[in-house]
């Protein structure tokens, strides 16, 4: 899982701090923007703490009480020719108080939104990257379950006739597809209770439709792209952070071709090493869901990529599960799928070639990795 | 050369008080210059830095009529697709502690590409800010400055008013704007869109859009135009700026004209101090000659004096300038509030261009002034000695041909006025006009010798007659000191005919238009009365109070399209308020039924001007529904502003614009009610939802005179600094010609005249200077009143007034011509007598 809740928070900081200093943004200074936050606001919020009944189509609203959420599209994208798209859409809200708000003003919203919008484009090797602040009032950004819908914007996933559209466009890109899941959500973690390090509370609610299936449109330029694909959501709720000695995490999201899903993500240290919080699941073909903890998968990175930026990213790994008889190789379509926004990270599109149960098997996936960067 | 020089400054030196004088008179006429050119720059800088400020980046924007943008067009144009750099924005004015705040309701995350305001927080101890702002109800930000003057400190409440509503405010923190911006961002307020829509009573709207489209062509403008609702309007950033500011055009061209005649009279002190010097030293002139210097060593000389004092007193008067421009633009700045908007100018901004405009004017000026006795002294024969008669022989010689220069001049004025319309040429023909008179005085002053030597004489025996004989002999002097001082005195006859008939005509518009009682509007600052209104429920308790008769209503707004600015007022009219508007090319029984009824409006007499309309044409506005014709019911007189005002009734507006505010009511009380009881009622009825202005029609018409005196503070103060120069030019004239005189009064005084006879000759010939000044000043005085009536003032400002020429301001003018004469001959009388004749006799 990238969902961990400290990114969001960071992520928030980060962007009160930079609405604070005119761009382009200087590096922040660390004890600043923790200050400008502030600590009073926990209190109010509710928290992850124990394992709870999920409601569908509700749950795919938003959950205000908790302080932060975000909706995850990423998926690998193909034309009849062949040509190879990844794409990310994500949507995070995050809560700047706890409660309902005063006054009169349809403005007034304790709700900020951020949404970040990339696109992998690997025949020309070009990948892109936006992003988008509102606040979640007056129709701005917002999500509801029925009909579902969020956005941001124009960027938005609605519900319209039994799918769910996808739209998001910047000057001469655009991205519009209609989505419909195969899978039913599958509950990450103890019943989607996703503990994030080892202090009660500090927990999400996280769960994942791993294969919907996509059809839609890309347009690169003034070119239209008739594409399909699969797309993977992740879905996560929080209030409370990451531990203090947490510094990132790699996550991965992998379809194979046999009908095997996997999540696993693993959250590191600052001392490098892999933290025993990290987890996973394995969704087989026939519905069996299998919980993965830290000891049972094995991670190596195989290559790495340089940011021009700073920061050296493990874009390249063997994962292994030797439980399951699973073997993979993780591959990049592209070395640099760097979003060098507000918060720089690294998510991108990725081919999944190996072995399951003595089976050869090929897959496509996605991964991000967070806490490599320097600034 | 060196010789020369030598005996330039040896001359120089010996004539102290002249120097000093003339000086003076080019300090202060630059002086003036400079002032006014400094208090309208800072003005216009404060003006600039302002929109600047609040426009930022952007580039267009979308505006609404009066009431604003719906906020949810703004929502839509997001939800398009089609405008990501946009951004929305609320504002308007508050007033706390006696200071009017400008607040700029902001949506932080659109705002980053637009400003930088949130930018100048400082970092420590600012905890949360963002947060604060954006979900606590009242959260706004404030100049460290103002917040410091103000005794608040972070996290305090405190209660700001806007249109008489009480509104509760909490510090969440100050910023520390860099230097260019202090003086703009001290007065400001920033605040989330959310509490910036609830201060201003404005929830639900916006004031307009900003949108940064740097390099969009016609077809893109007009697909965004196309999402706009009808009303809604998309303009280029800067035409609102340049709408204002066409506003105050007329207004800064009338004092840069007025500082221009300060500097016009200076001139004519530097003309007459060197070209009496260059008299006095024409003997000496004669020896140098023959000495060998050349014409142009003598041409070079003069003008090199000339250039000398033309420097000094520009340097003087650039610092006396900058000295009297903190106090004008005080005088500006509140003119500007008065008049056309809220403008705060803190700063005098103290620009090359202006500084450098002082210098050309003082210096080029004195050049041009000393070119003529320049010439005069280059024309000097060697040796011969020029015997004073025979200059003013010489004098009297082109006497003629300068007489006809100055008709000449005349008829040049009469066509600038009938050729061209514009204010620029109005004033040309003014200087013109006041250069041909000043051509014509020595003629006149030939004339009235001529008449007054009897006269003198019969009056005051031989000394008299001597008297006026000394002014005539001495004509070069004499006619240029007097020309000097009639033209200040002139400018005092005109502009008080005119401010006297202006003020008399708005004293008779204030009669009939104010008839109501009572008048009632919400107690906000100057300059902010668009965006205040009455609280309904005043209004509801208004309407259902027994014992009045008609209550008049009112909503005045402005309207922008393009890069005007149009004042539209919308009018409840009760039968009572019809007598007290005067139609001016229409009879009312003419006029009234079509605006009651018909899809027509009534215009103001400036309106019309500026327009080129007349009744029964039309015109069009930018309404909520797009643009209409509306048909002129009739042309009212008004002198509310300058650039004119439409009036509306009211259920025609509401038809047109979304906009239910009321922003004042007159109320007109049943005959026997009383007034007084009626007010308290009032106060103690509404006191409690609003605080409101309720005043009597006859304060309100006091007020409204005392603003209109406060509008003219200005140009009194003008006034009195012409006049100054005036002084000094007549003072230094009378000196000159005294002094140069010395000989011939010594040998009066030893062939038997007291000192007192002598004082008494002296006195009389000033006396019988200040005497023609102030006879010619009258006639020039109405004929410049005349100008800055029907043409400056109508050209400016579009009105026409009722001349009213009173007999005192006539006999001030003469007595002021007479005092400042008989002041300025006291020196040199008392001097002179006071001078041993031997040795007056042995000086020369």
């Amino acid at each position: 899982m990238r969902a961990v809740i400290a990114t969001v928070l960071i992520i928030m900081v980060l962007m009160l701090w930079w609405l604070f200093i005119p761009q382009p943004a200087e590096p922040p200074k660390a004890n600043s923007v923790v200050d400008m936050l502030g600590g009073e606001a926990d209190a109010g919020f509710e928290r992850a703490e124990q394992p709870r009944t999920f409601r569908f189509p509700q749950d795919h609203g938003a959950h205000p009480g908790f302080r932060s959420e975000w909706w995850y599209f990423t998926g690998n994208l193909e034309t009849a020719q062949m040509r190879r798209f990844g794409f990310q859409l994500v949507f995070f809200r995050n809560a700047l108080k706890p409660g309902e708000v005063d006054g009169e003003s349809a403005w007034r919203s304790k709700q900020i939104w951020m949404a970040h919008f990339a696109l992998t484009d690997v025949q020309s090797g070009r990948f892109h990257a936006y992003e988008r602040f509102s606040r979640g009032a007056i129709g701005l950004a917002g999500a509801q379950p029925e009909p579902f819908a969020v956005w941001l914007d124009d960027w938005s996933v609605r519900q319209q006739d039994g799918q769910w559209i996808l739209h998001a466009a910047e000057k001469g890109l655009s991205l519009t597809l209609s989505l419909v899941p195969l899978r039913q959500p599958v509950l990450q973690g103890d019943a989607g209770l996703s503990q994030k390090s080892a202090a009660a509370g500090n927990a999400s609610y996280y769960y994942s439709i791993p294969r919907i299936r996509a059809e839609g449109e890309v347009m690169v330029g003034d070119q239209t792209h008739r594409v399909t694909g699969g797309v993977w959501l992740d879905r996560e709720w929080s209030t409370s952070a990451l531990g203090e000695d947490q510094a990132g995490w790699d996550w991965f999201s992998i379809q194979l071709e046999d009908g095997s899903d996997l999540m696993f993500y693993q959250l590191r240290g600052k001392d490098g090493r892999a933290d025993p919080h990290s987890s996973g699941s394995l969704l087989l073909p026939d519905g069996e869901l299998i919980r993965l903890g830290a000891e049972d998968v094995k991670l190596q990175p195989l290559g790495y990529w340089d940011s021009p930026k700073g920061g050296r990213y493990p874009v390249h790994w063997r994962l292994q599960i030797p439980s399951q008889g699973l073997d993979l190789e993780v591959a990049p379509v592209l070395k640099n799928q760097e979003l060098d926004l507000l918060v720089r990270y690294w998510e991108g599109a990725m081919d999944i070639s190996g072995t399951h149960a003595g089976k050869a098997v090929r897959g496509q996936g996605y991964l991000e990795l967070a806490g490599y960067s320097e600034d | 050369m060196n010789l020369l020089w030598r005996a330039s400054l040896r001359y120089l030196g010996r004539h102290p008080w002249q120097m000093a004088l003339s000086i003076l008179g080019i300090a202060l006429g630059v002086a003036v210059v400079v002032a006014v050119d400094l208090a309208n720059e800072s003005a216009r800088r404060a003006f600039d830095l302002s929109m600047q400020t609040v426009t930022g980046q952007a580039t267009h924007q979308i505006v609404a009529g009066p009431k604003g943008l719906d906020e949810n067009l703004y929502v839509k144009l997001r939800r398009s697709g089609r405008l990501p750099a946009s951004a929305p924005i609320i504002e308007g004015h508050l007033a706390y502690a006696g200071q009017t705040l400008r607040l700029l309701g902001i949506a932080p995350f659109a705002e980053s590409r637009f400003r930088d305001l949130l930018s100048h927080l400082p970092d420590e101890a600012e905890e949360g800010v963002l947060r604060q702002l954006m979900t606590q109800p009242g959260a706004v930000l404030m100049s460290l400055e103002r917040a410091q003057g103000f005794d608040l400190s972070v996290g305090q409440s405190f209660e700001l008013r806007h249109s008489g509503q009480k509104r509760q405010a909490v510090l969440a923190g100050r910023f520390e704007p860099p230097a260019e911006q202090k003086a703009v961002m001290r007065d400001l307020l920033v605040a989330d869109i959310s509490t910036a829509q609830e201060l201003l009573g404005r929830v639900g709207w916006l004031s307009r859009i900003d949108l940064i489209l740097p390099d969009a062509d016609a077809a893109e403008l007009d697909a965004i135009r196309e999402l706009l609702p009808p009303g809604a309007r998309l303009i280029p950033a800067a035409a609102r700026g340049t709408a204002m500011q066409k506003m105050t055009h007329a207004f800064s061209i009338n004092l840069t004209a007025m500082s221009l005649l300060a500097l016009v009279v200076g001139l004519f002190l530097i003309y007459n101090t060197l070209s009496f010097s260059v008299l006095q030293r024409r003997e000496l002139m004669g020896r140098l000659r023959v000495l060998g210097a050349t014409r142009s060593d003598l041409f070079r000389l003069v003008l090199s004096e000339g250039l000398l004092i033309g420097t000094l007193g520009t340097l003087l008067g650039l610092l006396l300038g900058i000295l009297l421009a903190q106090e004008l633009v005080q005088l500006v700045t509140q003119t500007i509030n008065d008049l056309y908007f809220v403008l705060t100018v803190r700063e005098l901004s103290l620009t090359p261009a202006g500084i450098i405009k002082g210098v050309l004017l003082g210096v080029g000026g004195s050049l041009l002034a000393v070119v003529v006795p320049a010439s005069e002294a280059a024309l000097s024969p060697p040796r011969r000695v020029q015997d004073r008669s025979r200059v003013e022989t010489g004098a009297r010689r082109l006497m003629q041909p300068l007489a006809w220069s100055g008709v000449v001049l005349l008829i040049l004025a009469a066509l600038l006025l009938l050729m061209s319309k514009s204010l620029a040429a109005g004033f040309a023909a003014l200087f013109v006009l006041i250069l041909g008179f000043s051509l014509l005085t020595p003629l006149w002053v030939s004339l009235l010798c001529r008449c007054g030597a009897p006269l003198f004489g019969a009056l005051f025996g031989s000394p008299g007659r001597m008297a006026v004989g000394g002014v005539q002999h001495s004509l070069s002097r004499t006619g240029v000191a007097i020309a000097a001082l009639s033209i200040a005195v002139a400018t005092t006859v005109g502009v008080g005919v005119m401010v006297e008939s202006f003020r008399t005509s708005v004293q008779q518009w204030l009669e009939s238009s104010l008839q109501a009682d009572i008048f009632i509007a919400p107690d906000a600052p100057s300059g902010t009365g668009y965006e205040t209104a009455l609280n309904p429920a005043v209004v509801q308790i208004i309407e259902s109070l027994p014992g009045v008769a008609g209550i008049r209503q009112s909503r005045p707004v402005e309207i922008q399209s393009g890069d005007e600015i149009t004042r539209l007022t919308a009018l409840r009219l009760p039968k009572e308020s019809y007598a007290g508007m005067k139609f001016l090319d229409r009879p009312p029984e003419m006029v009234w039924p079509l605006f009651d009824r018909e899809q027509a409006v009534i215009i103001s007499e400036s309106y019309a001007y500026h327009h080129g309309l007349h009744a029964g044409e039309s015109l069009e506005l930018e309404t909520d529904q797009g643009r209409q014709p509306f048909k002129i019911a009739g042309v009212f007189r008004d002198y509310e502003t300058g650039q004119g005002v439409i009036k509306m009734r009211m259920s025609l507006y509401r038809d047109y614009w979304a906009d239910r505010s009321i922003h004042s009511a007159w109320l007109y009380l049943e005959p026997g009610v009383d007034i007084d009881l009626m007010m308290e009622r009032l106060y103690r009825l509404v006191g409690e939802q609003q605080a409101l202005h309720i005043r009597t029609s006859r304060i309100l018409r006091e007020a409204s005179i005392k603003t209109f005196d406060r509008t003219f503070a200005i140009t009194h103060v003008l006034r009195l600094l012409v006049i100054g120069v005036a002084f000094v030019g007549i003072l230094s004239a009378l000196m000159a010609l005294q002094l140069e005189r010395s000989r011939e009064l010594a040998v009066l005084r030893a062939i038997g005249f007291t000192p007192r006879q002598l004082w008494g000759l002296v006195t009389a010939q000033t006396g019988f200077m200040g005497l023609i000044s102030g006879l010619l000043a009258i006639p020039l005085g109405l004929v410049l009143a005349s100008v800055l009536i029907f043409v400056v003032n109508r050209r400016s400002f579009g009105w026409s007034m009722d001349v009213v020429v009173s007999g005192s301001v006539l006999f001030e003018a003469l007595l002021l011509a007479l005092f400042a004469a008989l002041l300025a001959g006291l020196y040199p009388a008392w001097r002179m007598s006071q001078t041993p004749p031997a040795q007056a006799l042995r000086e020369e």
